[in-house]
C-alpha cells in the first residue's frame, strides 16, 4: 500500500509541474502542451478511433514481424546450438550482426521491399529474430546432457527429441530472448513507422509533428509506453513467474 | 522389512560359487539369455596413449535376474552401462539383447542415471508418462499406466506435484515408475542410489526388491557399493581396474527382501570386498602416486583406508 500510495503521489506532483510549467506561459503550446489538452487528445483519439485503428495497425505488424522471427529465431539457435558446423559459422555471425543497430536495415529494407508495410515488418523481423536466436543457442547448449541421454532410452529420437525435450528445457532462455526481441521489435516498428508514410502509431506521432499538434505527439507517446508495460506485465512477466516456479527457482 | 534371516537359513560363505561354470549351468537350452556381452572392449585417447577402460568384457543375463556390478571408481562399469544402453558404441565387440545385436539406445532397456533426471517443466505423472507418449499410446491410456506404477513406488498422491518439491529419494522413485512403465525388457540402473543418504537408500533398497520381486524384470545394476550389491543382487560381478576386465562373479542366495544391516549380508560383502581390495589401492597408489606423495604411499601400502571400509561399500 506505502508503495502504491508513493507512486500515487509522485504521479499527481509530476503533472502538477507540468500544469505548473504550461501555465508559466514560458513556452508556446505546440512546444508544451498541457496535460489537460494531452488528456483530451487522448479521448478524442479513442473515441475518433483514429487511436484504435493505429493501434491495430501496429499491432499487426508486430505480431507478422515478431511471428516470424520467433520461428526462425528458434529455428536458427537449435542449429546453432546443436551442430557444430553452424556454430562456427553462423554462431560469430550472427554475434556480429547484433552489434548492428536495426535501424540500420532501413535501407536495405526500403531497397528491397519498398515504401510500405512489409519494409517496416522486416524491420520489425531483424530487430527480434537476433535476440531469440542467441538465446536459444545458449538455451539449447544449457540442456544437461543428462536429460538427453534419459530421453534416448525412453526412445526420444529425431525431431521428437526437439519437440519433447530440448526446446522445453531450453524454454527459461527462450523466453528471455523473446522477450529481449519484443522490446527491440517495438523499437523498430515505432522506428520504421516514424519514418514511412503507413498510419499506424509511428505515424500518428508524425501527423501531430506536422500539424504542430504536440498533444497528439505526447498522447501517441503515452499509448506507446502503456502497450509495452501491458505486453511486458500481462505476458512475459506471468511466463517467466511460471517457469519459474514450474523449475523450483522461486519458492511459493 | 523381514527381520534378519535366521541361522537355519544361514547360506554359508563357502556357496559362493565363481566364474563361468555357473554361468553355464545356469544356461536354459535354446532359450536366449536376456543379455549378452561378447568381447567388448572399449578405449580411451588421452594425450599419448591408448587407455583402455574396459578390455574383452563378456557377460550373460537371463531373463529375471539381478545382476549388479561392482568395480571401484574408473573401472569402467558405468561405461559398460552405457554401452548396453547404447548410449555409447564399443571399440570392439557386441551385445545381443535376445535375438538382436543393440545398435543405439532403445525402449527395451531403459537406464535409471544417479540423478532421477526428471524432467522439471512436466509435472510427476506427466514424467512417467513421458516415454509412454512417445510411444504413442493415448492420454487416458498413459495416465492409467502411469497411476499403477506411481501406485508401485507408493507415490500416487504425488501425481501433480512439480519435480523440485520432491525428495531425493521420492525422485529416484517416480524414475523408477518411469521406467518401468514403460514395460522394458531390461532396467539398466547407474548407480542410482549413490547419491541418496543412508535412511533413504535403505528404503529404496526394500522397496526397489520387492518391485523386482513383483514385476521379475532383469536387471543390470552398477555400484560401487558392496554393501547394496549383495543387497540387491543375484549375482555379483568384480570388474577390475585399468584396464576394466571381469575380475570374478559371486552368486548371492539368500532370501529376499534382504536388509542392508542383515548379518549375512555382512557376510558376504566381506568376503566381496576382499576380492576388490586389490583393485583398490591400486586405484589408490595409481592416483596418489602420481604426487609421488610419501604420505599416500604409506597409507596405500598399510592399507588403512580400505579396512576401515570393510562391509560398508567403499
Amino acid at each position: 500500500m506505502q508503495s502504491i500510495l508513493k507512486r500515487t503521489m509522485f504521479y499527481i506532483l509530476f503533472i502538477g509541474i507540468w500544469e505548473g510549467l504550461f501555465r508559466l506561459g514560458i513556452w508556446p503550446e505546440y512546444v508544451l502542451p498541457s496535460p489537460v489538452s494531452v488528456f483530451k487528445t487522448l479521448v478524442h483519439g479513442f473515441q475518433n478511433h483514429t487511436f484504435l485503428i493505429g493501434i491495430a495497425i501496429s499491432m499487426k505488424r508486430i505480431a507478422i514481424g515478431y511471428g516470424i522471427s520467433i520461428v526462425v529465431g528458434i529455428f536458427l539457435g537449435l542449429l546453432i546450438g546443436r551442430v557444430r558446423l553452424f556454430e562456427e559459422t553462423l554462431g560469430s555471425f550472427f554475434t556480429g550482426l547484433q552489434t548492428l543497430p536495426t535501424i540500420c536495415w532501413l535501407p536495405l529494407s526500403l531497397l528491397w521491399f519498398g515504401l510500405n508495410d512489409r519494409s517496416i515488418i522486416f524491420l520489425v523481423f531483424m530487430g527480434a529474430v537476433l535476440s531469440i536466436t542467441i538465446a536459444t543457442d545458449a538455451g539449447v547448449k544449457s540442456v544437461p546432457s543428462l536429460y538427453i541421454r534419459a530421453a534416448k532410452t525412453m526412445g526420444a529420437k529425431g525431431w521428437k527429441l526437439y519437440l519433447e525435450v530440448i526446446i522445453p528445457a531450453a524454454l527459461p532462455h527462450i523466453i528471455t530472448g523473446m522477450k529481449q526481441g519484443w522490446s527491440f521489435a517495438w523499437r523498430s516498428l515505432m522506428a520504421g513507422e516514424l519514418l514511412i508514410v503507413c498510419l499506424g502509431l509511428g505515424h500518428l506521432m508524425m501527423i501531430g509533428r506536422e500539424l504542430n499538434d504536440m498533444s497528439q505527439v505526447i498522447a501517441v507517446m503515452i499509448v506507446i509506453i502503456i502497450i509495452g508495460i501491458l505486453v511486458d506485465r500481462l505476458f512475459f512477466v506471468k511466463v517467466e513467474q511460471r517457469i519459474r516456479e514450474r523449475w523450483g527457482l522461486v519458492k511459493g | 522389512m523381514t527381520e534378519s534371516v535366521g541361522t537355519e537359513n544361514f547360506v554359508d560363505i563357502d556357496q559362493v560359487k565363481v566364474g563361468k561354470e555357473l554361468q553355464a549351468s545356469q544356461r536354459v537350452n535354446g532359450v536366449w539369455p536376456k543379455l549378452r556381452v561378447q568381447h567388448v572392449s572399449k578405449s580411451f585417447q588421452s594425450k599419448d596413449r591408448n587407455f583402455y577402460v574396459l578390455e574383452d568384457i563378456n557377460l550373460e543375463i537371463q531373463q529375471g535376474e539381478f545382476v549388479c556390478i561392482v568395480g571401484p571408481s574408473g573401472c569402467g562399469k558405468t561405461t559398460l552401462l552405457n554401452i548396453v544402453a547404447g548410449l555409447e558404441k564399443a571399440d570392439s565387440g557386441d551385445v545381443w539383447a535376445d535375438d538382436h545385436k543393440i545398435n543405439g539406445a532403445g525402449t527395451d532397456r531403459v537406464v535409471i542415471f544417479q540423478e532421477a533426471a526428471l524432467f522439471p517443466w512436466l509435472n510427476v505423472v506427466k514424467n512417467v508418462e513421458f516415454g509412454l507418449k512417445l510411444k504413442g499410446f493415448n492420454g487416458k491410456e498413459r495416465r492409467n499406466i502411469a497411476i499403477e506404477y506411481l501406485k508401485m513406488v507408493h507415490l500416487s498422491k504425488f501425481q501433480h506435484a512439480q519435480v523440485h518439491e520432491l525428495s531425493g529419494g521420492m525422485k529416484q522413485r517416480v524414475a523408477i515408475a518411469r521406467a518401468l512403465a514403460m514395460n522394458p525388457e531390461m532396467l539398466l540402473m547407474d548407480e542410482p542410489f549413490s547419491a541418496l543418504d543412508a535412511q533413504t537408500r535403505w528404503i529404496l533398497h526394500y522397496e526397489l526388491q520387492n518391485i523386482w520381486l513383483k514385476t521379475r524384470k532383469t536387471i543390470l545394476f552398477v555400484t560401487h557399493n558392496i554393501r547394496e550389491a549383495v543387497c540387491l543382487a543375484d549375482r555379483i560381478i568384480i570388474l577390475s581396474t585399468a584396464p576394466g576386465k571381469i575380475k570374478k562373479e559371486f552368486l548371492v542366495e539368500l532370501p529376499r527382501p534382504r536388509d542392508d544391516n542383515d548379518v549375512n549380508v555382512a557376510g558376504y560383502s566381506t568376503r566381496i570386498m576382499k576380492e576388490l581390495k586389490a583393485e583398490i589401492n591400486k586405484v589408490m597408489k595409481c592416483e596418489m602416486d602420481a604426487d609421488s606423495c610419501v604420505e599416500c604411499d604409506i597409507k596405500c601400502t598399510t592399507e588403512g583406508p580400505a579396512k576401515t571400509d570393510i562391509g560398508g561399500g567403499i
